[in-house]
């Protein structure tokens, strides 16, 4: 075998992906927007004279799928075709909870594959009082069990050096029962390649997906002619499992004494606390996004310096000429939009990731879980909300983990109502129009807009699912239950690799988009339909003979801007936009945001003939493109063209609506319907235009 | 004779020998991560207004939480 595959199979919180880290290096790979949740996570280790290709299976308890996360798992593991299907299983389990990793190796074996087992977490054997007789244990799994500690690396080289050896022979320890022996006697007849136990399996789960149609269709024939309960047969095997497994360890494993949740239960007793508990969960929240607000400035202050050097240093040396300024003012300065927020995105996955990695998530899992419930989401939605407030599309993905599909369902449709980083700038250039800088108790207006932009996403979300959950009907009954692993030293390894994966998936995908719209853009604002385009100089010169050079070339840049593609495009869609307020060059930008939010700022100052790459961090040319805004009229209403009231419109348009291609991609990819991604892009569009409607309507 | 009691009703500090699981609906995940009938479990906490329940699993040493409303169907004795 030139490459074989081994995949890491085993519990959630057992240091699996320390174990996975530590045996790739570096060398890894992984889907556009991991997460702890990942689809897959594959690297490649070279030992032996081979490479082996390793994936980290997402952690589960057993092989009977209950959320999308573990179908994954089971489909590698079952589908022989599978380009994953693995020549090894390493089941890796951590000492006080031995019992359950024996019954998922119990459960591989069974399947047909040769599997090694792993200890982790070895150090902890002796001060959780767990005496082991190593010996007997290999005896007893039939294959060689090894001792690691993955955050050290003690034990990874013996562990390495027998990739190559496999287990001997394996009996099932799992007697199935009496009782089902005739239906599945009938149903190993459809396959019959397949193990007993993976015959088993297949009768036992409701629906295996990846099945051709007809096996499906006979399957169920033959749980409703035997009249099968699925969840019946699956409770059996765990009990008969449970009542082996405890039996046979008897003379293997010993308990003495066990003390280490103590510790955990001391700081549970203050972060789970009825009150405290809470206030310590917001707080944290509040600090999070202050450190996203003011660590990040001085980074993104720089990020745009450099940024802003490279295009006046690259305008000086490359020739004047259209393709020259698509690539400054197109490439380099959308990447420059792109990079710009990464420091956000960074700060805000670390604290996330190392509330994963402490064990704190599953606390506030806990916590919020019952305040979640009213609005038909599950305390898991917790994690997905917030990592919204970075990027929806990371966010999305996390809502894996949630087995009822209605509260996934409905988690991934309001998740994008979350103020997302790249609403900020946006909300930061409005704001600083409409908004004075005046005190309002002390606080700064202007901040308190901002924060009340943040609770208007939030209540747009919680909102949504109140009402979604009374439309969407329910396949399955719901239910939360979750595991909160003792308190850990984050792994500082786990967190960087997070971080990094977070931070370079969203620079390479949102990127791509973000650049796309950038060229198209530049081409549209470049080019015209007719020779009013191409002619502005002399037409306008015509038409104002005694302007100086300066405003002339002004005047020209806002002509031909009004005959360009862009403009034309605009102008046909005002009747759209003016009854919120906005005239064709807003129109412009808010379309132009349809491809991402994040595009509006620099459209704006495409559009103001401003050049696109536009500073809102830094004063000087804040203010000018804020003056430029300021001074700009509404063509239509005379009246100034970002005032309080289409400035509150575009606010509320911005926060409800459904502006990002990439979200739009990967709900459609995570919900693997087109019919509820549209009904959230036009839901969430449709309520940011009644709501900038109103509101402007009201105010003007 | 010692009473039937569901673990919603516990108390935190509680500790309970679980007896039996009455309905269909609770899924088999309960019984793998330690409901099921013999099992050993104390209350650790508890979120408050009807929130959660988090007890310890003494045969794994390891915190469950689960929902009040799954909690009323699994019925236990205190020990």
């Amino acid at each position: 075998m030139e490459n074989p595959n081994i995949v890491l199979l085993g519990n959630p919180n057992v240091g699996k992906t320390s174990l996975f880290n530590r045996l790739t290096k570096l060398n890894q790979k992984v889907g556009n927007y991991p997460g702890i949740t990942v689809e897959k996570r594959e690297g490649s280790l070279k030992a032996n004279n081979k490479t082996y290709h390793i994936v980290d299976l997402p952690g589960t308890y057993t092989l009977f799928p209950n959320s999308l996360d573990e179908e994954i798992v089971f489909k590698i593991l079952s589908q022989k075709e599978n380009k994953l299907s693995p020549n090894l299983t390493i089941v890796v389990a951590e000492p006080s909870t031995i019992k359950r990793g024996i019954i998922l190796y119990q459960q591989a074996r069974e399947l047909g594959l040769p599997a090694i087992f792993v200890l982790n977490m070895i150090d902890e054997v002796e001060s959780k009082g767990i005496h082991l007789d190593f010996p007997k244990l290999e005896a007893y799994l039939k294959t060689k069990v090894f001792q690691t500690n993955a955050r050290t690396g003690k034990g990874l080289e013996k562990l390495i050096s027998s990739f190559d050896e496999r287990p001997s022979l394996y009996t099932s320890n799992f007697e199935i029962p009496e009782k089902y022996k005739e239906a599945l006697e009938e149903a190993k007849k459809l396959f019959p390649l397949a193990t007993e136990y993976l015959t088993w399996q297949y009768l036992a789960q409701e629906n295996v997906s990846y099945l051709a149609p007809e096996k499906q269709v006979a399957l169920a024939a033959i749980r409703s002619k035997y009249q099968l309960d699925p969840h019946e047969m699956q409770k059996t095997e765990s009990l008969l499992r449970h009542d082996r497994i405890s039996m046979d360890l008897e003379n293997i494993l010993n308990k003495s004494e066990n003390k280490t949740l103590d510790t955990t239960s001391k700081i549970d007793r203050i972060l789970l606390h009825p009150i405290l508990g809470y206030i310590i969960f917001f707080g944290l929240l509040f600090l999070i996004f202050q450190a996203i607000f003011s660590w990040s400035g001085p980074l993104m202050d720089w990020i745009d310096g450099s940024f802003g050097e490279l295009t006046g240093y690259l305008s000086t040396v490359l020739p004047e000429g259209p393709l020259s300024s698509l690539f400054i003012e197109g490439i380099i300065a959308g990447i420059g939009g792109i990079v710009i927020f990464i420091p956000q995105i960074v700060i805000l996955f670390l604290f996330l990731s190392l509330m994963e990695e402490s064990g704190y998530m599953s606390r506030v899992v806990f916590l919020m879980d019952r305040w979640l419930r009213p609005f038909g989401l599950n305390g898991k939605s917790v994690i997905p909300l917030m990592s919204g407030a970075a990027c929806a599309i990371p966010a999305v993905m996390s809502a894996r983990n949630i087995e009822n599909p209605k509260e996934r369902l409905l988690t991934m449709l309001v998740t994008p109502f979350m103020t997302c980083s790249a609403r900020l700038p946006i909300y930061i250039v409005i704001i600083g129009l409409i908004i004075p800088e005046d005190k309002f108790l002390g606080f700064n207006l202007q901040g308190i807009t901002l924060f009340m932009m943040y609770i208007l996403g939030i209540v747009g979300a919680l909102g949504s699912a109140w009402i979604l959950n009374r439309v969407i009907k329910s396949i399955r009954s719901s239910y939360l239950i979750f595991e909160l692993p003792t308190y850990k030293m984050p792994d500082w390894k786990n967190v960087m690799t997070n971080v990094w994966d977070k931070a370079s998936g969203f620079l390479w995908e949102a990127g791509k988009i973000i650049l796309m719209i950038s060229i198209v853009l530049w081409v549209f604002g470049n080019f015209g339909p007719n020779r009013k385009f191409y002619d502005a100089e002399e037409i306008v010169q015509q038409a104002n003979p005694n302007l100086s050079a300066e405003e002339l070339e002004k005047e020209v840049g806002s002509y031909r801007l009004e005959h360009s593609f862009l403009g034309y495009i605009g102008m046909g869609l005002e009747p759209i936009v003016r009854p919120l307020g906005y005239d064709w060059k807003m129109g412009i930008g808010l379309i132009s945001s349809f491809a991402a939010r994040e595009v509006f700022v620099g459209t704006m100052a495409v559009v103001y003939s401003m050049g696109p790459d536009v500073d809102i961090e830094d004063e000087g040319q804040k203010s000018s493109l804020l003056t430029r805004m300021k001074s700009e009229i509404n063509a239509n209403t005379g009246k100034p063209a970002y005032n309080f009231a289409s400035g509150i419109s575009l606010l509320l348009f911005y926060a409800f609506a459904m502006q990002c291609m990439a979200t739009i991609g990967v709900v459609r990819k995570e919900t693997g319907s087109w019919k509820w991604t549209l009904i959230q892009t036009v839901f969430m569009t449709g309520l940011a235009y009644v709501a900038a409607l109103i509101a402007y309507q009201i105010l003007k | 004779m010692p009473q039937n009691i569901s673990l919603d009703k516990l108390k935190i500090g509680d500790i309970a020998k679980i007896n039996a699981i009455q309905s269909i609906e609770i899924p088999a995940k309960f019984y793998e991560l330690g409901f099921y009938p013999g099992s050993i479990i104390e209350v650790k906490h508890k979120a408050p207004l009807n929130g959660p329940i988090c007890v310890n699993v003494v045969e794994n040493n390891a915190l469950i939480a689960i929902r009040k409303s799954e909690a009323k169907f699994i019925t236990a004795v205190i020990i």
